[in-house]
């Protein structure tokens, strides 16, 4: 129960704030139908970034990062490595947190409240935004008690078996385990591991799902398997992807931020503008191939 | 190409690796020195404990026949066919020995130390509660915790203590519903001992057996392998009297001796095909065993003149060579043991989670650390010091008591249990805490659910290891007063007791005389190698099932 506590707090809080977002949910449904001619102006901003800083020890990560990244798309962020792409998706989370010499400075707020308020819970706030590693990471349990971990520590509501078949039929795996669901999912092979991260993620339904590099440890096939996964997903989350691999980023995104060298944030906006014109030239020089 | 063969060629010289050579051999010399010094030592001892020169030829000449030629030959043959059915084979055989060990020892615990209704009574009274609690939660998921942990402290006051208890008895109040402790200690009907064994020590033997055996058959095999465990259990407790053993030491023997290794063979032949001609090794060997005692009776060949006897075992100390004995010893040891264990090791594991889990990385954490490392050099007398500096004079424990004796082991131990259980849980992969918290499970969530079930086997592995040490340390008991001799066996926590080391150091030092020096004391070494031996196997099992997990 305490648990649940200061996540009702940031709602409370949400409501107060006068900031334009608080209507989302609102006129979410309005908005999707428009959202296929122009994603800037239609789709609603979830995580919004302002002056986002960010320091292990005394050297800087992030350099005062805005970005705007909107509800129910794909947002890509790519970038050569080192270049502070995972340290942005681990403050989305706070996963930061859990580094003892991570320090941040500045704005990042989700539905308008900044996470980084003493009042929020990071532990409330990562059963809100789901993540998706880069190595595939299940626990070495049952592939039906993996998706039901965060059932099981969430206390939510509801057959749990139920909502452990639809995280399966919604991450593309239920047809390859519904026989098995009782053997170790470390049993599985690794994309079908990761797909099994994927359920876990889902079904406690967050509104976020952050990916970090989820597909770099597999094969092709299981690599596209992922991608189509991706883009399902896309309809019911907002999904934001970190990834090396800039034809993936273009193949599945709708929105693309770039990051260069130092953390900082170069360029953001629609996948195919920043892929055929960049407005920066050092974005052309990075996706064309001249460096990185 | 042609100036290869050239003669004027003379290859590319040599380079010296003299210097490289000798350091590699000192390397190995380093290596094995420890272990050959320890092994001529006990060698020589076990040939004073045993004396098997004093055996006639013909046994040994029956057993070779009987027992090492067919042995050496099935291994030799398994060797070739498969490592993996040798090393199963090899596996059981072990477990064959150290079964027949543990046995003993519960079998001691059951004959002399606790009587078996108490027994029973104590498990009935911990094991339903907990059941009830268990029933209570899984049937309401989402009851808080404060009213979990409420119903658990009353579940548990009301079995081990009754209705209204002892609060009711401070405040005046007659009882009015006895706790389970005393209605099974006071009822009128009391089960048999032999059916106490079978239920307590049977039940969960044959439960684990079944899972093992049944793998992934389901089920129904499951029950029955589990049954058949039990019904050997009870069958064996029938058949004990018509050959002089009591129903309940029968029990005893077949539940803890005889299953585990029959389950284990079983189980490997039924579940992995390929290690199944391992299963010869151990049949050879018992049955080359029984040939040989059944043909040296025969013959009339006199076996060796050992001194590790059934009545060395079981006889207390005397003046005489002849009559000493070590079970007071033996018995002393093993509760000493479980107070250690008890103690030791939730405060260990509890330091050890919150120094890698919950300890901010700061000054402070630093500090504990090093310290924790020193306390594991400070020397075994001076935890002896402690132990009565605290215990004993500060508070008024008797001195030599298990329960002085076990607290004053368990300070020892800790920093080792406290060291261990860090090396395990700092195994457990990052990754899998990122999955935790990045689900938004809580530090204790993460804790509970995923970071000690899967450091658990470690955690344990360290904690036998240190009770090993503890086994054999003589110095602190000797500090807390603990009487080197007793001649009763201990039958609760605050009885003075020997141990098997003081035991020894006894016979070596206070009852000077030639038999003592060159037959007794060896053969209570031989005995608490072989226990130290017993509960170092547990460890290894557990680190090897916990290697090939990862």
């Amino acid at each position: 129960m305490t648990d649940n506590t200061p996540l009702e707090q940031d709602e409370s809080a949400r409501g107060e704030t006068a900031d334009p977002t608080n209507d989302d949910m609102l006129v979410e449904t309005d908005v999707a139908g428009a959202a296929t001619e122009t994603d800037q102006a239609a789709a609603d901003t979830i995580i919004r970034s302002r002056d986002l800083d960010v320091f292990y020890g005394a050297e800087r990560a992030l350099d005062s990062i805005d970005i705007d990244i909107p509800e129910n798309r794909v947002t890509a962020i790519i970038g050569p490595s080192g270049c502070g792409k995972s340290t942005f998706l681990r403050c989305v989370n706070r996963m930061n947190d859990r580094i003892d010499n991570c320090r941040v400075e500045g704005e990042l707020s989700l539905r308008g409240k900044n996470v980084y308020d003493d009042d929020v819970d990071p532990v409330a706030l990562r059963r809100r935004v789901g993540m998706v590693f880069q190595e595939p990471n299940p626990f070495p349990k049952s592939i039906y008690d993996n998706v039901a971990y965060g059932l099981e520590i969430q206390d939510v509501e509801g057959d749990h078996d139920e909502l452990v078949e639809e995280a399966l039929k919604r991450a593309a795996l239920w047809d390859e385990v519904k026989d098995k669901l009782d053997s170790s999912g470390l049993d599985l092979s690794g994309g079908q591991q990761q797909r099994l991260c994927i359920a876990r993620a889902i079904a406690v339904d967050p509104e976020v799902i952050l990916m970090d590099e989820p597909a770099s440890a597999l094969d092709p096939v299981a690599t596209s398997k992922i991608e189509d996964l991706i883009e399902e997903l896309a309809e019911d989350y907002t999904v934001v992807i970190v990834t090396h691999n800039m034809q993936q980023a273009a193949r599945i995104s709708d929105k693309t931020a770039v990051f260069l060298t130092g953390g900082e944030l170069v360029e953001f906006g629609d996948t195919n503008q920043i892929f055929e014109n960049p407005d920066n030239q050092r974005v052309e020089d990075y996706i064309t191939g001249k460096f990185g | 190409m042609a100036t290869r063969t050239d003669s004027t060629f003379d290859g590319f010289g040599r380079v010296s690796r003299t210097a490289g050579t000798i350091f590699r051999y000192l390397l190995l010399a380093a290596t094995l020195f420890g272990l050959v010094v320890m092994t001529i030592l006990l060698v020589y001892v076990a040939n004073d404990a045993f004396q098997p020169l004093t055996a006639d030829t013909g046994w040994h000449a029956t057993f070779l026949a009987t027992l090492l030629v067919p042995t050496l030959a099935v291994a030799a043959y398994l060797y070739r066919e498969s490592a993996a059915a040798l090393r199963s084979g090899a596996y059981t055989v072990g477990l064959i020995v150290v079964s027949a060990l543990f046995s003993g020892g519960v079998g001691m615990l059951f004959v002399d130390i606790v009587a078996p209704v108490e027994w029973f009574a104590v498990v009935v009274a911990l094991v339903a509660p907990t059941a009830a609690v268990l029933a209570v939660v899984s049937r309401d998921h989402r009851l808080s915790f404060t009213a979990q942990f409420a119903t658990a402290v009353v579940a548990f006051y009301v079995s081990l203590f009754g209705v209204p208890g002892p609060l009711g008895t401070v405040a005046g109040l007659p009882a009015v519903v006895p706790s389970v402790l005393d209605g099974i200690l006071y009822a009128p009907y009391a089960l048999d001992s032999w059916l106490i064994v079978t239920l307590t020590v049977g039940g969960p033997v044959a439960f684990l057996g079944g899972r093992f055996v049944a793998g992934d058959r389901g089920e129904r095999v499951r029950n029955l392998v589990a049954g058949g465990v039990l019904a050997g259990v009870v069958v064996a407790a029938f058949l004990g009297p018509t050959v002089g053993v009591e129903p309940m030491p029968a029990a005893v023997v077949a539940a803890v001796g005889i299953a585990p290794p029959v389950v284990y063979a079983a189980g490997v032949a039924a579940n992995r095909e390929q290690e199944r001609p391992g299963v010869l090794l151990p049949v050879v060997a018992v049955a080359g065993t029984a040939a040989g005692v059944v043909l040296t009776d025969a013959f009339g060949f006199a076996g060796p003149n050992s001194w590790v006897t059934w009545a060395f075992l079981t006889n207390p100390h005397s003046r005489f060579a002849e009559q000493a004995g070590f079970y007071p010893a033996i018995g002393g040891s093993i509760l000493l043991m479980v107070a250690v264990a008890v103690l030791a090791f939730p405060v260990g594991v509890g330091a050890a989670v919150y120094l890698e889990e919950y300890a901010p990385n700061n000054r402070f954490k630093r500090l504990v650390d090093v310290n924790i490392s020193n306390l594991a050099g400070v020397p075994s007398v001076v935890y002896g010091l402690l132990g009565l500096g605290i215990f004993v004079t500060y508070l008024g424990q008797a001195p030599g008591t298990i329960l002085v004796g076990g607290a004053t082991l368990g300070l020892l131990i800790l920093p080792i249990v406290i060291i261990s259980a860090r090396e395990a849980i700092r195994s457990v992969p990052d990754d899998l805490r990122d999955a935790s918290y990045g689900m938004g499970a809580t530090r204790w969530q993460t804790v509970k659910n995923v970071v000690l079930p899967r450091s658990f086997s470690g955690i344990l592995t360290g904690t036998i290891l240190a009770l090993g040490r503890a086994i054999g340390e003589t110095a602190p008991l000797i500090m807390i007063g603990a009487p080197n001799v007793k001649f009763a066996i201990p039958t609760g926590f605050g009885e003075a007791a020997s141990a098997m080391p003081l035991q020894v150091y006894a016979w070596s030092s206070l009852y000077a005389g030639e038999e003592f020096y060159q037959k007794v004391v060896p053969a209570g070494v031989v005995v608490l190698v072989a226990v130290l031996l017993a509960m170092n196997s547990i460890a290894i099992v557990l680190r090897n099932k916990y290697q090939s997990q990862d």
